[in-house]
């Protein structure tokens, strides 16, 4: 982006209803451009959002960190500079660079880097943080010719490298990614001296512009996708299985098919990231099954589900694998090495991102692999990542097995020998139920989406609470499969959200949630928010049968009415209460 | 209206997003409040890279118009800059 588009994207009028982002930029240089093309990403990225950008005083990054006010700050944005961890590093500051000052310089970033994590780790609790670490060439003020690595500066290296591994690991905080700024803008025309000097602005444009897209992609949470549709022949191996038989497919060094055992590597990775596989092949199932019985396939039969292998249209196969799977087609990748293929599925799912597999081309398909990372990436795994494909075949039986056993359902889920564990809060920091909330569509009891600061926020409120279920039977864990979270007002309880997860559905964990609510915060009566969506037919239907009547906004269900209503339960309950 | 000049009105509105064209073309740092050094230095940054060129900061005080950077532009041109 150049920097008369950037300007030109903040002239344009936001709507009324545009809600506000109000974005601190914390860094030591003055912000001039780098603001300019971070205001403008953020208003591409969220054109639904009023960009605030609020930066703090020149030369004290920590002091602009200790000073700030989180309210009402929706994202952090932390650029760190050299010259940040001891200005003797930056080009405008004449502290000396004798080799005799390096220790001191070195000892000097060890403790303001000390500070700088402190400081981070305390105000990331607070607001969502992004933060960057130096992008700069260091100044050449070493011994050393420019082609050899002295020790003074590997121990600086060293310091800002450890402190970014320690702040990864904090949970409020991303960090944006080095190797990706190495792409788009090489170390050698980051710096721009003239500006350093003349207005305290280290950056060439074109370094402030790559930089300012990193940041507004991290300080703006999009949602991964959340499944992988993926052809056999000559996708995930390279061959024709029914011509060249289970023998003859191959994806390695010595037949020149390595990039298909780099696509399985990927795809097993994905799977096992909690991103769910599917296969659509024109195949013969029995012969795909011999070829996954190879011990060599770097991919699991485990990591797939399900596979829809026959003669069919692959739009069939896809409609068949995304009613499995129960999301939509905008969740999903399809990858097909016929064009033919891609274009029909296409057709028929106008949404679902379809990709030609670029067989026979090494590169194409290295940046197949980094695109789908950059589909697929999600700012932390959680254990619930781990349980999904699992789940989702489990909860495929359970649909069948409920379905052809529909008079007898209680017996069933008696006999699934159900356990749920609730947990009830006040805390904000579970990233599994901020995940639930914010892509549950169909168990939905208003569709309402929080953002992160939003999110941080409503739990300051000493009346919130927050219950989340997980769920296991004796056909293994679901994990994490459902939230509750509202206000507790005297002898009513507002429901804010509700969201249960459609692989849980049809064993009435529902209404164990709405039991615990009544026991562990003992309410007459419960308020909801609710409001239809498009998408929320699940909740509709179990609510209305449940109030007997049509639900609308503020409903309202008693105590009494819920144990009139209620079908038999036959989940053991396990809880914890901390509000 | 030449191309360059359509471009410089460009930058300047970018930079002064209240201004007409017509304004734009007789607007100076004296003329438009907001023409401070904050603008001052955006406004030379935006026409560094829309005309590729690189600014002498020993310049940029007697740039202060439209006309000044019209003028400015044409001079480095004959010199084949």
């Amino acid at each position: 982006m150049n920097l008369i588009d950037a300007l030109e994207i903040l002239k344009r009028p936001t709507s009324d209803a545009a809600r506000d982002l109000n974005v601190f930029l914390a860094c030591g240089f003055t912000p001039l451009h780098l603001q300019t093309f971070l205001a403008a990403e953020l208003r591409v990225l969220l054109p639904g959002y009023r960009v605030e950008i609020r930066t703090g005083i020149f030369g004290d990054l920590i002091g602009n960190l200790e000073r700030l006010d989180a309210s009402g700050v929706n994202s952090l944005v932390v650029v760190v500079e050299w010259g940040d961890l001891d200005p003797r590093l930056a080009i405008r500051s004449l502290g000396g660079w004798r080799p005799a000052n390096l220790p001191d310089i070195g000892e000097s970033v060890s403790q303001t880097a000390y500070r700088l994590q402190r400081v981070l780790v305390q105000v990331s609790q607070l607001v969502p943080t992004v933060v960057c670490m130096p992008t700069l060439p260091l100044p050449p003020m070493f011994s050393t010719r420019p082609a050899q690595a002295g020790s003074s500066e590997m121990q600086i290296r060293y310091t800002s490298v450890s402190l970014t591994a320690s702040l990864s690991r904090q949970p409020g905080i991303r960090i944006a990614n080095a190797q990706l700024l190495d792409e788009i803008s090489p170390l050698g025309g980051r710096l721009d001296v003239k500006s350093e000097v003349m207005t305290g602005f280290p950056y060439s444009l074109h370094h402030a512009s790559a930089l300012g897209g990193i940041l507004a992609s991290l300080a703006h949470i999009r949602s991964p996708k959340k499944g992988l549709i993926t052809d056999l022949d000559d996708t995930l191996w390279a061959g024709i299985l029914g011509e060249d038989g289970v023998d003859g497919i191959s994806w390695h060094l010595e037949r020149h098919t390595h990039m298909h055992g780099l696509y399985q590597q990927f795809v097993a990775s994905l799977a096992g990231a909690g991103i769910l596989i599917g296969v659509a092949s024109k195949n013969h199932p029995a012969i795909v099954e011999q070829a996954f019985d190879r011990s060599d396939l770097h991919v699991s039969r485990n990591d797939i589900f399900p596979f829809e292998v026959h003669w069919s249209r692959k739009s069939e196969s896809v409609a068949h694998i995304l009613n499995t799977w129960n999301v939509g087609a905008d969740s999903v990748v399809f990858i097909d090495d016929s064009p033919m293929e891609v274009a029909e599925v296409k057709a028929a799912f106008p949404e679902l991102e379809c990709v030609a597999f670029p067989k026979a081309d090494y590169q194409g398909v290295w940046d197949l692999l980094k695109s789908l990372r950059d589909t697929f990436g999600k700012p932390f795994l959680t254990e619930d990542d781990l349980l999904r494909l699992h789940s989702i075949r489990d909860a495929s039986a359970w649909r069948d097995v409920v379905q052809s056993h529909a008079e007898s359902s209680d017996d069933f889920l008696k006999a699934a020998e159900a356990t749920i564990v609730f947990d009830c809060s006040r805390q904000s920091g579970d990233v599994r139920a901020f995940e639930l909330v914010n892509k549950t569509n169909q168990f939905n009891l208003n569709g309402k989406r929080f953002g992160e600061s939003e999110w941080l926020s409503f739990f300051n409120d000493p009346a919130a609470f927050l219950l989340t279920a997980s769920y296991e039977d004796k056909y293994g864990p679901l994990g994490k499969i459902a939230v509750i979270m509202g206000k507790v007002r005297g002898l009513k309880l507002y429901v804010n959200a509700w969201v249960m997860s459609c692989r849980a559905f049809s064993r009435r964990i529902e209404y164990q949630c709405l039991k615990q609510l009544f026991e562990t915060l003992g309410p007459d009566e419960i308020v909801f928010e609710y409001e239809a969506t498009p998408r929320n037919g699940p909740f509709r239907d179990f609510f209305a049968e449940l109030l007997g009547a049509p639900p609308a906004p503020g409903a309202c269900l008693s105590r009494d009415l819920f144990a009139m209503k209620a079908p038999p339960l036959f989940h053991q309950v396990k809880g914890t209460v901390n509000v | 209206m030449s191309e360059e000049e359509g471009r410089l009105i460009r930058c300047f509105a970018s930079v002064f997003p209240g201004l007409t064209s017509e304004e734009i073309r007789t607007t100076s740092a004296e003329s438009v409040g907001a023409w401070d050094s904050l603008a001052a230095v955006t406004l030379a940054a935006v026409i560094q890279q829309e005309f590729k060129i690189d600014i002498d900061p020993l310049d940029l005080p007697e740039l202060d118009s439209f006309e000044a950077f019209r003028t400015y532009l044409r001079r480095r041109r004959s010199l084949g800059e």
